[in-house]
């Protein structure tokens, strides 16, 4: 295999609801600085940008990733785009590594934001990815697509409300210790459980913020970082995987990839951990950032992680084994469910796994993480990536 | 595309070939729907390959959420192409940068092997319109500012700088036009009404879009040893670069990211006399200026030769070095995958598997690829019958 790929610089927004102060090109420039200077690179030594960008819609410019070129020092550069929808912050990270296990570059960047607090009604515009003669008229959106996938896992499972709710106090708790986080406020499971249904059993509370703000990563090759006496953590794991386009295919019975459960993140994972050497997850595992814009989308999630069996998790998290200072702990940065800027959320994942290896996490740092896994989700609960960072 | 700095941690070096290419030209949407067509697409190419589904390891797809009309389009291909439970990943800036992202995955020395396909346009009833959105919002897009305004301003821009170019262009026209009568004997015949289009650009200089899909399989070495391959076409170089998004931050006479592109994968491939090197070429021609800006910064004619070499037929089938066999985009012109369909022509040319349009002993080919706003994104790759000496 080709050489090791780290990462060098991390950037990211304090994530707001709206940034009135900052177009949609200087959000971007404004992660691409931050990550510049953790990198303690210049522009100049940029090769190549991937461009964190999901559907156009969402900040209203066709192939908005076009106005982004400069923001991102891309004149006559390599440069391309990457929309994996909801993943397509970890597919842009895994995209970057190519360019460097290729040995097509040393020093990458990728690079995206988002204004999702300003794009109207962010439900329209994800209603028109699915087919628009088969299921974009029921009409879905993706909190009912997940609110079914909890009906589906209280069915098989045994979980309920307020395991749900759980899962929100928890994140807010982790959310408190990151100054980087939309949702900061710390909650209970009474006020989860007392705000008003979305889409039963799927309350305001249990849903993502729309988030605004910006993400950027710079990644080089081992030699290089060897020949600069650079400090990294590692890449050592990448996978991804996908699922049918049509809901339906993951309804009823007797289906594969049951929409209860997260079929092809569980073979994403499989990939990068069998990529990265890992073969007991639960064990080895110190801390996951996994994508659940949902609460309860994070049971299905740590399960696909393989760190619990199919339907342990909500009772392995009310025993607290997922908060900072439990055995696993899973979205210390307070997640998806507290910050949620679409293009660059899953890029938020690999760059937050990144932090806590690094031990540079700060308030929400977990002692002694040296392996850290990430995910994201896309799509209809469809495209899958997944990564293990490593110190 | 060949690893060339896995070496240097002593691991083996991977180079990457097409193996099979196909297209479908033009898609007729009232008979098959996107999926059936991707479908049957996907099968072609497998079989061209003489290889199954099972021998694919990752797949990357390409499109266009404003010309298909659907948020994260790229989602549609799932099933069709063979992504479930596989790794795909896709990108929307354009269809080349899919081929750029299967060749970067082959030589990382992860994926033995790589789908790539890109179609366009489908379901956009004003293609204009749909295109207009990708204008800046508060400078650009109340002009009107599409894609062809933009290739007006770059050919009169153009024709200011260098008066040739005009005459030069009416010649490329008229090649490819003839070209096209033979690739393509079913298309419908191109208008010939010199009528006023976008000035200076007349209705007989540029095709209008049709819908059309593209697929090709990249594979390592490693795998085409095993399959005793007899014909691929080696990835000798590969070169991509991005300009600004602001047409006014823009020479548009020049360009310096095909420049940067040329480069790269000259670089690659060991030539330093393209002219000399290079046995045939398919270059984007969205306009014929635009084949006149890739005649020169491919370095296969100067732009003080355009019209001497244009009138004497250098560049057609027959002539020293045949450009745009397939009669190119001005023959038939599926605008997001135009650029992909181009490396997929060099590529047959060089296989071998060109029919009607075949030229003799293609050692080495250059395919140009662009997309966006005057030539934009540029991507060049060097297509060889040989492997090539390690570089």
């Amino acid at each position: 295999m080709s050489q090791r790929v780290g990462i060098i610089g991390i950037g990211q927004s304090a994530f707001k609801s709206r940034r009135d102060d900052a177009s949609y090109p200087d959000l971007v420039r404004e992660a691409v600085s931050q990550a510049l200077t953790d990198a303690g690179l210049e522009l100049e030594q940029i090769e190549a940008v991937v461009y964190s960008l999901s559907p156009d819609a969402m900040v209203g410019i066709g192939n908005a990733e076009r106005l982004g070129v400069d923001a991102v020092g891309a004149r006559n550069k390599r440069f391309l785009r990457i929309n994996t929808g909801g993943s397509t912050g970890i597919s842009s990270v895994a995209a970057a590594f190519y360019h460097v296990a290729a040995g097509a570059c040393d020093v990458v960047l990728t690079a995206g934001a988002d204004k999702v607090g300003e794009c109207g009604d962010s439900q329209s515009v994800l209603n028109k990815i699915w087919d628009p003669t088969y299921e974009r008229a029921l009409p879905l959106g993706t909190i009912n697509m997940l609110a079914m996938s909890a009906v589906r896992y209280m069915h098989k499972y045994t979980m309920d409300e307020t395991d749900m709710a759980r899962v929100v106090v928890k994140n807010r708790s982790h959310a408190a210790r990151n100054p980087k986080a939309h949702l900061r406020k710390q909650t209970t499971i009474d006020e989860v459980m007392g705000s008003r249904y979305i889409s039963w059993p799927v309350k305001l509370f249990d849903c993502c913020p729309q988030s605004s703000g910006g993400c950027a990563m710079v990644l080089a090759s081992e030699s290089y970082i060897k020949e600069h006496g650079l400090n990294a953590v590692w890449i050592t794991g990448v996978g991804h995987c996908s699922e049918s386009y049509y809901l339906g295919d993951r309804m009823g019975d007797n289906v594969e990839a049951d929409h209860a459960d997260a079929f092809a993140l569980a073979h994403s994972f499989k990939r990068s951990f069998a990529m990265a050497g890992i073969d007991k997850p639960d064990k080895q595992v110190h801390v996951a950032e996994l994508y659940a814009p949902f609460s309860n989308t994070e049971f299905h999630a740590i399960e696909a992680a393989g760190l619990a069996k199919l339907g342990e998790s909500p009772a392995r998290l009310r025993a607290g084994e997922f908060t900072i200072g439990g055995k696993t702990p899973v979205n210390p940065s307070g997640g998806v469910l507290c910050t949620n800027a679409i293009a660059v959320t899953a890029m938020v994942r690999v760059a937050e796994a990144a932090l806590q290896v690094w031990g540079r996490a700060g308030d929400h740092q977990v002692k002694g993480a040296k392996i850290g896994i990430a995910s994201g989700n896309g799509g209809d609960h469809q495209f899958f990536g997944t990564m293990v960072v490593e110190a | 595309m060949t690893n060339t700095k896995a070496d240097s941690v002593g691991t083996k070096r991977v180079t990457c070939g097409v193996i099979a290419c196909k297209s479908i030209t033009p898609i007729d949407a009232t008979k098959r729907s996107l999926e059936e067509t991707l479908y049957d697409l996907t099968q072609a190419v497998l079989a061209d390959g003489d290889i199954t589904i099972d021998d694919i390891d990752g797949i990357v797809v390409a499109a266009n959420d404003q010309l298909d009309g659907r948020a994260i389009s790229v989602m549609a291909a799932s099933g069709s192409v063979g992504g479930v439970n596989r790794d795909i990943l896709s990108t929307p800036s354009s269809g080349e940068h899919a081929f750029v992202l299967g060749a970067l995955r082959i030589a990382s020395g992860y994926f033995r092997t790589q789908l790539v396909v890109a179609w366009s346009p489908t379901e956009a009833e004003n293609i204009p319109e749909a295109l207009r959105l990708a204008a800046d919002p508060y400078f650009h897009r109340r002009l009107p500012l599409d894609e062809w305004s933009a290739h007006a301003l770059q050919a009169a821009r153009l024709e200011f700088v260098a008066p040739d170019a005009a005459e030069a262009a009416r010649h490329v026209v008229a090649k490819n036009r003839k070209h096209g009568r033979q690739a393509f004997p079913d298309l419908p015949v191109a208008s010939s009404d010199g009528a006023p289009f976008r000035w200076p650009l007349t209705r007989d200089m540029i095709a209008l879009p049709s819908g059309g899909a593209v697929a090709l399989v990249l594979a390592s070495d490693a795998f085409i040893a095993e399959r005793k391959i007899a014909n691929p076409a080696w990835i000798r170089g590969m070169g991509w670069a991005a300009e600004p998004g602001f047409l006014g931050d823009r020479d548009l006479a020049s360009a310096p990211g095909l420049a940067a592109a040329t480069e790269q994968a000259y670089r690659e491939a060991g030539i330093t006399n393209a002219r000399k090197s290079i046995s045939l070429a398919e270059v984007t021609d969205a306009t014929p200026h635009q084949e006149l800006l890739a005649w020169e910064y491919l370095g296969l004619c100067e732009r003080s030769k355009w019209r001497r070499e244009a009138a004497a037929g250098t560049f057609a089938a027959g002539g020293a070095l045949p450009i745009n066999l397939s009669g190119g985009a001005l023959t038939f012109n599926p605008v997001f995958a135009s650029g992909l369909f181009r490396i997929a022509e060099a590529a047959n040319q060089v296989r071998g598997q060109s029919g009607n349009r075949q030229a003799k002993d293609v050692d080495l080919a250059v395919a140009h690829a662009a997309s966006g706003p005057a030539m934009q994104y540029n991507t060049v790759v060097v297509l060889g019958r040989s492997r090539g000496a390690p570089q």
